[in-house]
């Protein structure tokens, strides 16, 4: 019978309503919509950040991880033991051996790193393969292939097809060098990576550094990046104790950050905008109390109860609310949808920015987050609520008496 | 950078020193010799100074010990060629050091490759040597104040300070040098805080020709306890008839 009253109330004044229930429905569907091209523009940062390099999980002896110890090396098979190799978590995984030393050219010659990688394997983990601005990625049956970053190849002044020779100390204290031929070069945008990386066949870092069948470490790709640093926890519960596997938190602490940081400003978006909604309702629902204030007199002097009073004002709120809300998800999951099918391309006005590791794409994009709805539908139930509390607690206390009599 | 006296040429130059100094008795220091005087004579002597040598040097880290045989040829603190006889595997390959440059022959790959300045701190031939221990070979009173600082009977201490311009990564160098035969004993390096961070020791003094020098040189750096560099001369000889163009790029890659 309340909620009977309570709908037929709503629509009493048709226009006042529907003019808030628009006003809902808009932040609401603009709310959805910001926050999952938030999430758009957070994922491309990730993925470009990952992507480049590290992957989303990396397991390597501890000496490894922490001071790049040529010595903490694993056996090669380790990256087809069943622990990694059917986690269903785990969609790709790259054996490295990683190699520091000084490459050359003629007359010049720079220090970088050499990362010895199984090509079709690397391609689950790192996206190289699509960055390439010149040449080829490597081959997967040349002994001696390489790609290089852009700022590398720029800096020694090579094209693809040309002789680099690579010397390092290898683990058997002998001088480790060797010719490499230059397949292809990748630009990712990363000064780091583009003036520093060479990728090469793990064989052949393996036979210049002396270590046959070793590797440093597994990159690993996971189905859900988010859900990283859970499936890094399950799994070094099975590893031998100097062995860790570290997620990409842990690997890019800057990318951390930058969760945080989205997480505050999500927030600050959505209080900005429910706020100005909330102040719209109070103000509809204080007028509709207002003008029935001698329709509750009559109601509370045939016997209503003042809570009674009270639910019906906070129904009509809750029911103006949940209306908003399931029009306000509709039209925001729509728009979403179209700017993740479609997105906006804003190449041709900003050009890529690269902050803590990753790459912000010149594009809007949005993607679909469980989070994204319902922080948006929960606040607004609480705000529709909220506001809708103050009237209905004005309307509960009236003397019946003196309601009546109003005009 | 990395400024340290030269270990390798440092061997060459403090022994010529010290045999001149007991060889040719009318230019002996007088005995109140300041560092500065010490240095100085060590300077003038080398100047011009040619020899070549055979030497063992073997390399103990953690993780793997080696030996190489080696021929090295010097002229003065600025000209140096080393090539290695032995292992075989590395054999032909050879060190230039010319001035203030560095280059390596790598026979393998048949190519000569400079070390580029970022990578002067690094090993030489993965010994504790630093490629810049090589380099920085000649004058080191121009970076660092040197003092007398303990003299006995048998022995003084010259204590070197760097200057407050010079660009250098120790905070002090103390030589331990023997007084009859004048050679060196002992080389401690100090980090910033003053803290002891490699020891280089000299032995197995011998007369050579009509000088007396110390054929056996030991680096031990301080913060790897278990690990050293021994240096062995097998055979030294001083006098040679070589020019500047010896120490080129075209020689280095002769086998």
């Amino acid at each position: 019978m309340l909620l009977t009253l309570a709908f037929r109330n709503l629509w009493r004044n048709r226009r006042r309503t529907l003019l808030t229930l628009s006003a809902m429905v808009v932040s609401a569907a603009l709310l959805i919509l910001a926050l999952g091209v938030f999430s758009g523009m957070f994922r491309d940062m990730l993925a470009s950040a990952t992507e480049q390099y590290h992957g989303h999980l990396v397991l390597a002896r501890d000496a490894y991880h922490e001071r790049r110890d040529l010595f903490a090396h694993l056996p090669e098979e380790i990256v087809h033991q069943s622990l990694l190799a059917d986690d269903p978590d785990i969609i790709g995984r790259s054996p490295r051996l990683r190699s520091f030393g000084l490459i050359s050219r003629r007359e010049s010659s720079q220090p970088v790193e050499v990362m010895g990688v199984i090509p079709r394997m690397e391609q689950q983990v790192t996206s190289l393969q699509n960055q390439i601005v010149a040449g080829r990625y490597l081959p997967a049956d040349q002994d001696n292939a390489a790609v290089i970053g852009q700022g590398l190849a720029r800096k020694l002044d090579v094209q693809p097809g040309d002789e680099l020779v690579f010397v390092t100390q290898a683990a058997d204290g002998s001088i480790g060098n060797d010719v490499l031929i230059v397949q292809g070069i990748f630009a990712t945008g990363d000064s780091r990576h583009d003036n520093n990386l060479i990728l090469a066949p793990l064989p052949w870092v393996q036979k210049v550094l002396v270590l046959p069948g070793r590797i440093h470490e597994v990159a690993m790709t996971l189905a859900d990046p988010m859900r990283a640093a859970a499936v890094a926890d399950r799994l070094n519960r099975h590893m031998p104790e100097d062995v860790t596997v570290l997620d990409w938190g842990t690997l890019l602490p800057e990318m951390r950050e930058v969760i945080a940081a989205y997480d505050v400003s999500r927030m600050i978006i959505v209080t900005i905008l429910y706020l100005a909604t909330g102040l719209g309702i109070l103000n509809t629902f204080f007028m509709s109390v207002m003008e029935r204030t001698r329709e509750f007199g009559i109601l509370m002097a045939q016997g209503m109860r003042p809570w009674t009073i009270r639910s019906l004002v906070l129904l009509e709120t809750l029911m103006l609310g949940g209306i908003a809300l399931v029009i306000g998800i509709f039209c925001g999951a729509g728009m979403t949808f179209y700017m993740q099918q479609v997105g906006i391309d804003l190449a041709g006005y900003i050009t890529p920015v690269t902050y803590a590791g990753g790459t912000i794409l010149p594009r809007l994009h949005a993607v679909f987050e469980t989070g994204n709805f319902l922080v948006p539908a929960g606040m607004l139930l609480l705000i529709s609520l909220l506001a809708g509390f103050l009237p209905a607690n004005r309307a509960a206390r009236l003397d019946p008496v003196q309601a009546v009599r109003e005009e | 950078m990395h400024r340290a006296p030269p270990v390798l040429a440092a061997l060459l130059a403090v022994s010529s020193l010290v045999s001149s100094a007991s060889a040719q008795q009318t230019d002996r220091l007088p005995a109140d010799a300041t560092p500065g005087e010490i240095v100085d004579h060590v300077d003038r002597l080398l100047r011009g100074e040619s020899s070549r040598g055979e030497l063992v040097m073997s390399v103990h880290t953690e993780n793997w010990s080696r030996s190489m045989r080696m021929t090295v040829s010097s002229l003065g603190t600025d000209y140096a060629l080393v090539r290695i006889i032995e292992p075989r595997k590395e054999a032909g390959t050879a060190t230039l050091k010319a001035n203030r440059d560095i280059w390596n022959y790598l026979p393998k790959v048949d190519r000569v490759i400079k070390v580029p300045p970022s990578m002067m701190g690094g090993s030489w031939m993965g010994s504790h040597i630093t490629n810049d221990d090589l380099v920085k070979a000649n004058h080191i009173e121009q970076d660092y104040t040197l003092r007398l600082i303990e003299e006995s009977e048998t022995h003084f201490v010259v204590e070197c300070l760097p200057k407050p311009e010079a660009a250098v990564v120790w905070g002090k160098i103390v030589y331990r040098v023997l007084k009859d035969p004048r050679v060196p004993e002992q080389v401690d390096y100090y980090d910033e805080e003053m803290i002891r961070v490699r020891e280089i020791h000299f032995s197995d003094i011998q007369q050579i020709s009509d000088r007396i020098v110390p054929l056996r040189m030991t680096v031990l750096p301080l913060d790897k306890p278990d690990e050293q560099t021994i240096l062995q001369y097998r055979e030294l000889e001083y006098g040679l008839p070589l020019e500047e163009n010896f120490f080129s790029l075209r020689n280095l890659k002769k086998r």
